[in-house]
C-alpha cells in the first residue's frame, strides 16, 4: 500500500463529487456531492497523517474538525434547501436561475 | 529736410480709417433715430482732408528726394517686420489720384445712394478701401503690400455684398473674394519664398538685388509666377477675370472705385516688382501672353455685352492687360501712365453710365437710346471718358498708348499689333455704348429720363475737367514727347486704329444698313463673346468640380472611415458587454463549475514546473 493510491482514490472521489455537484438537478444531491468532496479531503488528510506524520497525526485532528464542520454545513444547507422549497415548491436546481444577466 | 506734410504722409491712410471707424456709430442698428447720412458727410470730409494733405505734399515733394522711414511693427528673433514707407513723388501722386477719385466717388454716392439706408456701411467700406490703397502705395515693402491687398480683398467682398438680400450679389461677392484670394495666396507663397533668396522685402532693395542676382532659373521662374499670380487676380486678368464681371452687382459708386483704382493696386505691385519679374524670361513671356489674351479677349467681350456696367468692366480687364504688356516688356513708365489715364477715364465712364442707370432703371443698352438731347452732361462725360481711354489725341490715353506702342516698336513689334487691335476694339466698344445709350431713337426705358441732380453731376463735371487737363499736366511734368522726336508714322497708325473703331461702330449703330439688334453671321461666335467665353462653366467644370469632388471624398472619408474606426471601438465594447453578460447564467452550479475550472487552470499553471520535472524524471 502506498500513499499515492490513497491520494488517487481521494482525487477520484473528489472528481465524482465535482461531477455530482455540477450536474445534479436535485438540490439535496448537490449537498450530498459536497459531502463526497469533503470525504475525499478527509481521506487525503488521514492518508497524509498516516504516511508522513505518524507521530503528530495532525491530519487526523483536522479530519475531526472537517467532519464536525461538514455536519454543521449539511444542516445549514438542508435548512436553506427547505426554505427555498417552501417558497418555490421545488428543489430543482434548473429552476433557481432568477439571478441571471 | 523735407516738408512736414511730406513727413506726415503716413497719416493719409489713418484719416480715412478714422472715418471708417466713426461711421460705425451711425449704423442704422446703433443710431436709430437720425439716419446714417452723417457717415457720408464725415467720410467725405476725411477724404477731402487726405486729398488736400497729399496735394500740398505733392508740391513740396515733386523735385525733392524720396523720404524713407519705417515704423516698427514686430521684431521677433531675427525677423524684423518694420513698416517701411517710401514717399516719393510717384507715391504721393498715386495718393492724390486715389483720394481725389474717392472724393468724386463719395460725392457721387451721396447722390446715388439717396434712397438707401446703408450709408454708414457703404461709406465706412469706401473709407476702408481708401485706407488700404493709400497704405499700399505708400509702403515700400512687398510684405505690407500683401497685407494691404488682403485688406482690399476683404473690402471687395463686403462692398460687393452690400445689398446682400440679392442672390446674385451674394454669388458675385463670393466669386470676387475667392478668385482674388487665390491670387493673393499664390502671391503669399511668392512673398514667403522671396525672403530667403533676396533677403529683403523692400522694393528699392529688391530692385538693387535684382540687378546683380544670380538665381537658379527654375526657382526664379516659379517664384516669378507666384508673384505674378496675385496681381493677375487683382487686375482681373485671364483666367481670373470672372469676378470683375460679377462684382458689377455691387453698388455703383463702389464700382467706380473698383474699376478705377482697386484693379490698379495689382498693377502697382506688378510695376514695383518688375525688376524681380524680369529676372525670369518665362515669367516675362507669361506676363505678355496673359496681358495680350486679356486685352484682346476683354475688348472683344466688351463689344458683345448688353449690360452697360459689364460693358465697362471688360475694358478694365483689357486695359490692365495693356499694363501687363507694358510691365512684361519692362516699360514701367508707360504702365504708370496707362494706369493714371485709365483711372480717370474709367471713373468718368462708370459715373456717367451710373447716372444713366439711376434715372433709367435698366442697365440693358438695347432698351436705352436717344439721351443726348436731354442728358448732355452724362453724354459729354461718357464721351470724354472714352476719348481719354482710347488713343484719341489730344487726350491722355493717346499719349499713354502712343508711349507704349513706341516702346514696343523697337523690341516687341508683334505686340504693337495687339495694342493697336485692343485700341481698335475698345474704340468700337465705347462708341457702340455711346451710340446705343445717347444716340438713335429713345428706347423703351429712356422715353422720359431727366438729367441727374447735383451730387452726381458735380463729380462727373469735375472729373471731366480733370480728364481734359491730363495732357496739359503731362506736358507740365515733362511726360509728353516733344514734337520733333515724335514718331509721326506710329502716331498716325495709332490714331487710325482709333478712328477705324469709332467709325465702324458709328456706321453700324447710327446707319440704317445693318439690322438691329445686330447679329453676327455666326451666332455661336457672338454668344461666345456675350457669355464671356463661358468662363463660369469653365470654372465649374474644372477647378470648382475638382475641389468639390475632392471635398466630398474627404468628407466621406472622414465621416465613414475616420469616424467609423472611432465608433467601431465604442460599438465593439457595447456588443461585447451585451454578449458577455450571458456568462452570468443564473445557474449557481454553473458558477461553481467556473470556480472549479479557474482553480484547475491556476493549479495546472502553478504546478507546471513540477509537471515538467516529472516528465523528465519519468523515463
Amino acid at each position: 500500500m502506498q500513499l499515492q493510491y490513497f491520494l488517487l482514490i481521494a482525487a477520484a472521489l473528489f472528481c465524482i463529487g465535482i461531477y455530482g455537484l455540477v450536474t445534479s438537478r436535485n438540490a439535496v444531491r448537490v449537498l450530498m456531492s459536497i459531502e463526497l468532496m469533503l470525504n475525499a479531503v478527509n481521506l487525503n488528510l488521514v492518508a497524509f497523517a498516516n504516511y508522513l506524520d505518524p507521530q503528530g497525526i495532525k491530519g487526523q485532528v483536522f479530519t475531526t474538525f472537517v467532519i464536525a464542520i461538514a455536519a454543521a454545513e449539511a444542516a445549514v444547507g438542508l435548512a436553506i434547501v427547505l426554505s427555498i422549497y417552501r417558497n418555490r415548491d421545488t428543489i430543482d436546481m434548473e429552476q433557481f436561475n432568477l439571478l441571471k444577466w | 529736410m523735407s516738408h512736414p506734410l511730406v513727413q506726415s504722409m503716413w497719416l493719409i491712410p489713418l484719416y480715412t480709417m478714422l472715418g471708417a471707424a466713426l461711421s460705425f456709430f451711425l449704423f442704422s442698428g446703433i443710431t436709430r433715430r437720425t439716419g446714417p447720412r452723417p457717415a457720408g458727410y464725415l467720410n467725405i470730409v476725411m477724404t477731402l482732408t487726405a486729398f488736400i494733405h497729399s496735394s500740398i505734399a505733392l508740391i513740396y515733394a515733386w523735385d525733392a528726394p524720396a523720404v524713407d522711414f519705417s515704423v516698427p511693427w514686430l521684431n521677433v528673433a531675427s525677423l524684423d517686420l518694420s513698416i517701411p514707407f517710401h514717399i516719393d513723388a510717384a507715391a504721393i501722386t498715386a495718393c492724390v489720384v486715389i483720394t481725389g477719385l474717392n472724393l468724386m466717388a463719395q460725392v457721387f454716392a451721396m447722390g446715388y445712394l439717396e434712397m438707401d439706408w446703408g450709408w454708414a456701411r457703404f461709406f465706412s467700406l469706401m473709407a476702408f478701401f481708401e485706407a488700404g490703397m493709400n497704405f499700399l502705395v505708400l509702403t515700400d515693402s512687398l510684405f505690407f503690400s500683401y497685407i494691404a491687398l488682403e485688406l482690399l480683398t476683404l473690402g471687395t467682398y463686403l462692398l460687393v455684398g452690400l445689398w446682400f438680400n440679392q442672390s446674385l450679389v451674394v454669388t458675385g461677392a463670393r466669386d470676387a473674394f475667392l478668385t482674388k484670394r487665390i491670387g493673393d495666396l499664390f502671391l503669399l507663397m511668392g512673398v514667403v519664398a522671396l525672403l530667403p533668396i533676396a533677403g529683403t522685402w523692400n522694393y528699392t532693395e529688391l530692385a538693387e538685388w535684382a540687378k546683380t542676382a544670380d538665381v537658379d532659373p527654375t526657382l526664379m521662374g516659379l517664384l516669378g509666377f507666384a508673384l505674378l499670380f496675385g496681381p493677375m487676380g487683382k487686375c482681373a486678368q485671364f483666367p481670373l477675370h470672372l469676378w470683375l464681371d460679377e462684382a458689377m452687382e455691387g453698388p455703383v459708386p463702389g464700382t467706380i472705385l473698383r474699376n478705377a483704382i482697386v484693379v490698379q493696386v495689382g498693377a502697382w505691385v506688378v510695376v514695383k516688382l518688375q525688376p524681380v519679374l524680369s529676372l525670369s524670361p518665362p515669367v516675362r513671356t507669361a506676363t505678355l501672353v496673359i496681358g495680350s489674351i486679356t486685352a484682346v479677349g476683354g475688348a472683344l467681350i466688351a463689344i458683345a455685352q448688353v449690360d452697360i456696367k459689364r460693358n465697362l468692366s471688360y475694358p478694365t480687364s483689357a486695359y490692365m492687360g495693356l499694363v501687363f504688356i507694358a510691365v512684361g516688356t519692362g516699360h514701367t513708365q508707360a504702365a504708370l501712365l496707362l494706369s493714371v489715364t485709365h483711372a480717370l477715364g474709367m471713373a468718368l465712364m462708370v459715373m456717367s453710365s451710373s447716372a444713366v442707370i439711376w434715372n433709367s432703371v435698366t442697365q440693358d443698352v438695347t432698351q436705352l437710346g436717344g439721351l443726348w438731347s436731354r442728358r448732355p452732361i452724362s453724354g459729354i462725360s461718357l464721351a470724354i471718358g472714352a476719348a481719354g481711354l482710347v488713343a484719341l489725341p489730344p487726350f491722355g490715353g493717346f499719349w499713354a498708348i502712343l508711349r507704349l506702342v513706341e516702346d514696343l516698336w523697337a523690341s516687341h513689334s508683334p505686340l504693337c499689333f495687339v495694342v493697336l487691335a485692343v485700341n481698335l476694339f475698345l474704340s468700337f466698344s465705347f462708341t457702340r455704348l455711346f451710340c446705343r445709350v445717347f444716340l438713335g431713337q429713345p428706347g423703351q426705358m429712356s422715353e422720359r429720363c431727366p438729367e441727374v441732380h447735383w451730387p452726381m453731376a458735380l463729380p462727373m463735371v469735375v472729373t471731366t475737367g480733370f480728364m481734359l487737363h491730363v495732357p496739359i499736366l503731362l506736358s507740365v511734368v515733362g511726360l509728353l514727347p516733344d514734337w520733333l522726336s515724335l514718331d509721326k508714322g506710329i502716331a498716325l497708325v495709332v490714331i487710325w486704329s482709333t478712328l477705324t473703331g469709332i467709325g465702324g461702330a458709328a456706321a453700324i449703330y447710327l446707319g440704317n444698313f445693318v439690322q438691329k439688334p445686330v447679329r453676327l453671321p455666326w451666332p455661336g461666335l457672338q454668344d461666345l463673346f456675350a457669355y464671356d467665353f463661358y468662363t463660369p462653366q469653365l470654372y465649374r467644370n474644372t477647378v470648382v468640380l475638382v475641389v468639390s469632388l475632392f471635398s466630398k471624398l474627404v468628407n466621406w472619408f472622414d465621416q465613414y472611415l475616420i469616424d467609423g474606426i472611432a465608433n467601431f471601438f465604442g460599438l465593439a465594447t457595447l456588443v461585447s458587454g451585451q454578449s458577455l453578460k450571458y456568462s452570468t447564467s443564473g445557474q449557481s452550479q454553473f458558477y461553481i463549475l467556473t470556480i472549479l475550472l479557474g482553480l484547475t487552470v491556476i493549479g495546472l499553471w502553478l504546478s507546471l514546473p513540477l509537471l515538467s520535472n516529472l516528465s523528465v524524471i519519468q523515463p
